[in-house]
C-alpha cells in the first residue's frame, strides 16, 4: 500500500481505567497475558503495508516505549519503513487541554514531513483486527472525504461508554458523532479510526485550533459533517474497546475459549509483539487447569480457572485462581484464594489469604503491591 | 571481540544419524528441544551472555536450514558492531579446491583465513549439540591463571560410565596428563566436553601442519590434544559442574526434555540471569480447554490443550484434543494429538497428526517411539 502513513493516537481525556492508568497509557496495558494493546493497531497497520507509523505517547509513557523499542517486531522494514514515538509536552492527566488536536499540533513539523497522500488514525484503547488496507480503497472509491470506522453493538447501554457513536443515513453518511451514554442499547459505536487525506487532516487540525483550545479530532469532523463527505464504514469481527475498569476485565476475559480467539486471530494476520525470552512454562503435579489461557514463563502448582495468567507467574501449591487476570510477574502465595480480581503487574500476594470480589466489579491489586 | 579477544568457532556439521528420520532433513544443532529452542540455541546464548561477540558456526550437513536459523544473530543480540554469528559451510577458496570438512580440526583449518581476519588472541571450540549453560569468560580466566596452552572443559560423570568417554586424567594442580580415549579401564572419571580454548597462534600452526598430514584424522580428540600432550605443553581441565547433555539418541533426547519436567531441574531455563534466547514465533498464549488435565508438564506458546497431558513437554503450536491422553511423551512443534488418540513413551516428530483415536506407543516400552509420519485415526 504505502500510500498512507499510520497514527497510533492516544486515549483522551474522556476515557480513564481507574488504579492501572495511573501507571500507564492504555496502550501499554498488558492484554490476554502476552500481549500490550498498543500491539493491535500496529500490527494492523504492519500487515495492511503501511510502514511509517507515528505513536502518540500520551502520560506516563515509559513502559509504553520500552515495549516499542524502534519496532523491528511489528515487521516493519527497518530501512524504508520507521516507527516513531512522538510526545507531547502537556501530558499531566484528564486535564481539559490534553486532546489529541493538542499533541498533533505540537508535532506538526512531524506530521508535515510524511510523504504520503493518506493518514489511517487508528486508536491506542481498542481490539480489533482490520484491513486498512481495504479500508483506504473503499475510501479512494467512494470519493469521501473522510472514512469513519464503527462496529454496530447491542450493550451499549453498558459498553463502550463514554466512545463517540455515529448517527449514519441510508448510505451510509455520517449526520453527526456524539457521546455514547448509554442510553440505548443499540448504537453504531465509532471506532477512533480515520482515513483521509493528509492535507485535509492538517487542515483540521487548525482549523480545531483556532476554534477551541478543547475540540478533539472527533469533535472538529462533528462540527464539519455538514460540510464534508463523512462516512461511515462498517467493521465485522471482533471488538473491544478499554474504557474503564471493568471493561478492561471483560475484554481479556472474553477471549478465554480458544474458539472464541478465531473472531480476532487468524495466522495469515499476525499480532506481534516483543519477545521476553521466556522459558515454556511449568506444571507441576499438583496442578490443576481449566479453560484458561496461559503464557511463558510461569510455575504453576496451584489451580487455575477461567483465568488468564499473564508472563513469568508463580501461582503456589494449593492456590485457587478463578475468573481473574494475573499481569506478568506476579507471585500468588501458597494457599491462596483469588476470585474475579485482576492483580496488576510485579505484585505479591503473600498474607491475605482471601482477594474475593463480586463479578459485576472486579477487585485490583495495585502493581508492585505486596498484600 | 574488544571484550576479551576471544572468538568462537561452532562445531554444528553433524547429522545425527541416530537421530533417526528426526534429522533426515536437518542437522542436529537444529534440532527442537525444551519446548521453544533448538539445540544450536545454547552454544549461541552461552556465547552471548559470556560476552564472545564474533561466532563462526560451522555447518555441513542438510545445512539450508540450520545456515538461515544461526545467520540471523540478532536472536542472540549478536549483532552489534563487531559483532556477529558468520555461517561458514566448506567452500572452494583461490588457492584449495572445495573439500568437505574431513573432522572436527579440518573444519576449522579450512576457515584459518576466517579467524586471522579478527586476529584473537584466543579461539573457543564448541560443539553445535549439546546441552548445558556455561559461562565461557569463566573458562577463559581459568585458562589465563594456569598460563595454559589449551584448556579443555571436563564433568565428572559416574565412574562406570567413563570409559563410553574421551578421559582426561589429570595431576593435582589440574594440569592433564593423559588422555584416554573411551578407556576400558578409565583411571579418572573426568569426560571431556569437546569444549576447548586455544592460544590461537599455537592452534593455527598444529592446524596448518595437521592440514598436510596423511596419517591424520584431523580431529581434535584423535589428532591434536594427543599431539599437545607429547609435545609437552601446558594442557589444563576446566572442571564444569553443572546439568551438561550430549543428545545422540531419540531416548537422550526424549530424557533430556523429561529432565525439565523435575521441580528443581540443573538446567533452571527460567533463570533470568542466564537466559537461552531462540527465534521469536508469533503465536497466541497457551489455551487450556475445559476438558484439560495437565500434570507435570513444560508447555510453551500456541498450544491448545484440551485433553489430559501428564510427564510431557508440549513444543510451540502442539494441539491435544478432547479426551487425548499424552503421557510420558514429547510433541515438537506444531504435532496434533486429535480426539480421543492416546500417546504413551513417544516422541511425536514436527508437524506430525495423531488421528482421532489412535494409539501410539506404549508405557512399558523398552525404548522411545520415535513417530515420524502422521498416523491415520480408528474410525
Amino acid at each position: 500500500m504505502a500510500k498512507a502513513f499510520g497514527i497510533v493516537n492516544t486515549s483522551g481525556n474522556h476515557i480513564w481505567v481507574e488504579g492501572m492508568q495511573d501507571y500507564r497509557p492504555i496502550g501499554a496495558f498488558s492484554f490476554l497475558g502476552r500481549y500490550r494493546v498498543v500491539d493491535f493497531p500496529i500490527s494492523n497497520m504492519s500487515n495492511s503495508g503501511i510502514d511509517r507509523i507515528q505513536v502518540f505517547a500520551g502520560s506516563n509513557p515509559r513502559s509504553l516505549i520500552e515495549h516499542l523499542g524502534i519496532g523491528r517486531h511489528y515487521n516493519i522494514n527497518s530501512k524504508r519503513g520507521k516507527l516513531q514515538i512522538l510526545f507531547a509536552d502537556n501530558h499531566s492527566k484528564n486535564d481539559i487541554y490534553n486532546t489529541d488536536i493538542a499533541a498533533f499540533a505540537e508535532n506538526m513539523d512531524s506530521i508535515q514531513k510524511m510523504k504520503e497522500e493518506y493518514v489511517v488514525i487508528a486508536p491506542s484503547y481498542m481490539i480489533f483486527t482490520q484491513d486498512f488496507d481495504v479500508l483506504l480503497k473503499e475510501h479512494i472509491d467512494t470519493g469521501a472525504d473522510i472514512t469513519l470506522l464503527y462496529h454496530s453493538v447491542h450493550d451499549a447501554t453498558t459498553n463502550c461508554l463514554n466512545c463517540a457513536y455515529l448517527s449514519l443515513n441510508r448510505q451510509n453518511g455520517v449526520l453527526a458523532l456524539a457521546k455514547n451514554r448509554g442510553d440505548e442499547a443499540e448504537r453504531d459505536i465509532f471506532m477512533d479510526t480515520y482515513v483521509m487525506k493528509k492535507e485535509l487532516f492538517i487542515e483540521l487540525i487548525n482549523k480545531a485550533r483556532r476554534l477551541s483550545s478543547m475540540y478533539t479530532l472527533s469533535q472538529i469532523i462533528n462540527i464539519e459533517c455538514e460540510e464534508l463527505d463523512v462516512r461511515g464504514y462498517k467493521h465485522e469481527g471482533y471488538f473491544a474497546a478499554i474504557t474503564n475498569f471493568k471493561s478492561y476485565y471483560d475484554a481479556n476475559l472474553s477471549l478465554i475459549k480458544y474458539e472464541d480467539t478465531k473472531d480476532l486471530f487468524d495466522e495469515d494476520w499476525p499480532i506481534f509483539t516483543r519477545t521476553n525470552d521466556s522459558c515454556p512454562t511449568h506444571y507441576f503435579d499438583t496442578a490443576e487447569i481449566k479453560q484458561s489461557v496461559i503464557s511463558n514463563g510461569c510455575i504453576i502448582e496451584g489451580t487455575v480457572i477461567n483465568s488468564i495468567i499473564g508472563r513469568g507467574c508463580v501461582i503456589k501449591k494449593g492456590t485457587v485462581i478463578k475468573n481473574s487476570l494475573i499481569l506478568p510477574n506476579s507471585y500468588i502465595e501458597e494457599g491462596i484464594h483469588v476470585e474475579n480480581y485482576v492483580v496488576g503487574k510485579h505484585s505479591k500476594v503473600l498474607h491475605c489469604k482471601e482477594l474475593v470480589a463480586d463479578a459485576e466489579t472486579p477487585g485490583y491489586v495495585r502493581r508492585g503491591d505486596t498484600l | 571481540m574488544k571484550q576479551n579477544n576471544m572468538l568462537a568457532m561452532i562445531l554444528a556439521g553433524g547429522r545425527g544419524s541416530r537421530l533417526h528420520d528426526l534429522t533426515n532433513k536437518v542437522a542436529k544443532p537444529a534440532v527442537s528441544y525444551g519446548g521453544k529452542y533448538r539445540i544450536v540455541d545454547f552454544p549461541l546464548s552461552n556465547c552471548a551472555n559470556s560476552g564472545v561477540d564474533i561466532v563462526g558456526v560451522l555447518t555441513q550437513y542438510e545445512s539450508i536450514l540450520l545456515n538461515s536459523y544461526v545467520a540471523a544473530g540478532r536472536r542472540w543480540g549478536l549483532d552489534a558492531k563487531n559483532s556477529g554469528v558468520f555461517v561458514l559451510p566448506p567452500r572452494e577458496k583461490a588457492d584449495a579446491d572445495l573439500d568437505v570438512y574431513r573432522g572436527t580440526a579440518d573444519a576449522i583449518s579450512q576457515n584459518i583465513d576466517f579467524i586471522d581476519t579478527y586476529d584473537p588472541e584466543y579461539v573457543l571450540i564448541l560443539s553445535g549439540d549439546h546441552i548445558y549453560k556455561m559461562d565461557y569468560a569463566e573458562m577463559l580466566a581459568h585458562h589465563k591463571e594456569n598460563n595454559a596452552d589449551a584448556t579443555i572443559a571436563v564433568i565428572g560423570v559416574p565412574i562406570e560410565e567413563a570409559s563410553r568417554f574421551g578421559i582426561m586424567n589429570t595431576n593435582e594442580t589440574g594440569r592433564i596428563i593423559e588422555f584416554e580415549e573411551k578407556p576400558p579401564v578409565p583411571k579418572s572419571n573426568l569426560a571431556s566436553m569437546g569444549i576447548y580454548i586455544f592460544n590461537w597462534k599455537l592452534l593455527r600452526q598444529m592446524l596448518v601442519e595437521d592440514m598436510v598430514n596423511e596419517s591424520s584424522h584431523h580431529d581434535f580428540g584423535k589428532d591434536i590434544i594427543p599431539r599437545l600432550l607429547n609435545d609437552g605443553r601446558n594442557l589444563y581441565a576446566y572442571n564444569f559442574k553443572g546439568y551438561w547433555k550430549d543428545v545422540g539418541t531419540i531416548d537422550s533426547l526424549w530424557e533430556a526434555n523429561m529432565d525439565l519436567l523435575d521441580d528443581k531441574n540443573e538446567l533452571d531455563l527460567g533463570d533470568s540471569a542466564w537466559k537461552i534466547y531462540t527465534e521469536d514465533v508469533t503465536t497466541l498464549p497457551q489455551y487450556v480447554g475445559a476438558n484439560a488435565s495437565i500434570k507435570r508438564a513444560y508447555i510453551t506458546q500456541g498450544c491448545v490443550i484440551d485433553g489430559e497431558v501428564k510427564n510431557s513437554v508440549l513444543f510451540t503450536g502442539a494441539k491435544v484434543g478432547a479426551n487425548a491422553k499424552v503421557l510420558d511423551s514429547v510433541l515438537m512443534p506444531n504435532a496434533v494429538v486429535e480426539d480421543g488418540a492416546v500417546i504413551n513413551r513417544a516422541l511425536i516428530a514436527d508437524g506430525v497428526r495423531i488421528g482421532k483415536g489412535a494409539v501410539v506407543g506404549s508405557p512399558d516400552s523398552e525404548h522411545i517411539e520415535l513417530v515420524a509420519n502422521d498416523v491415520e485415526g480408528v474410525k
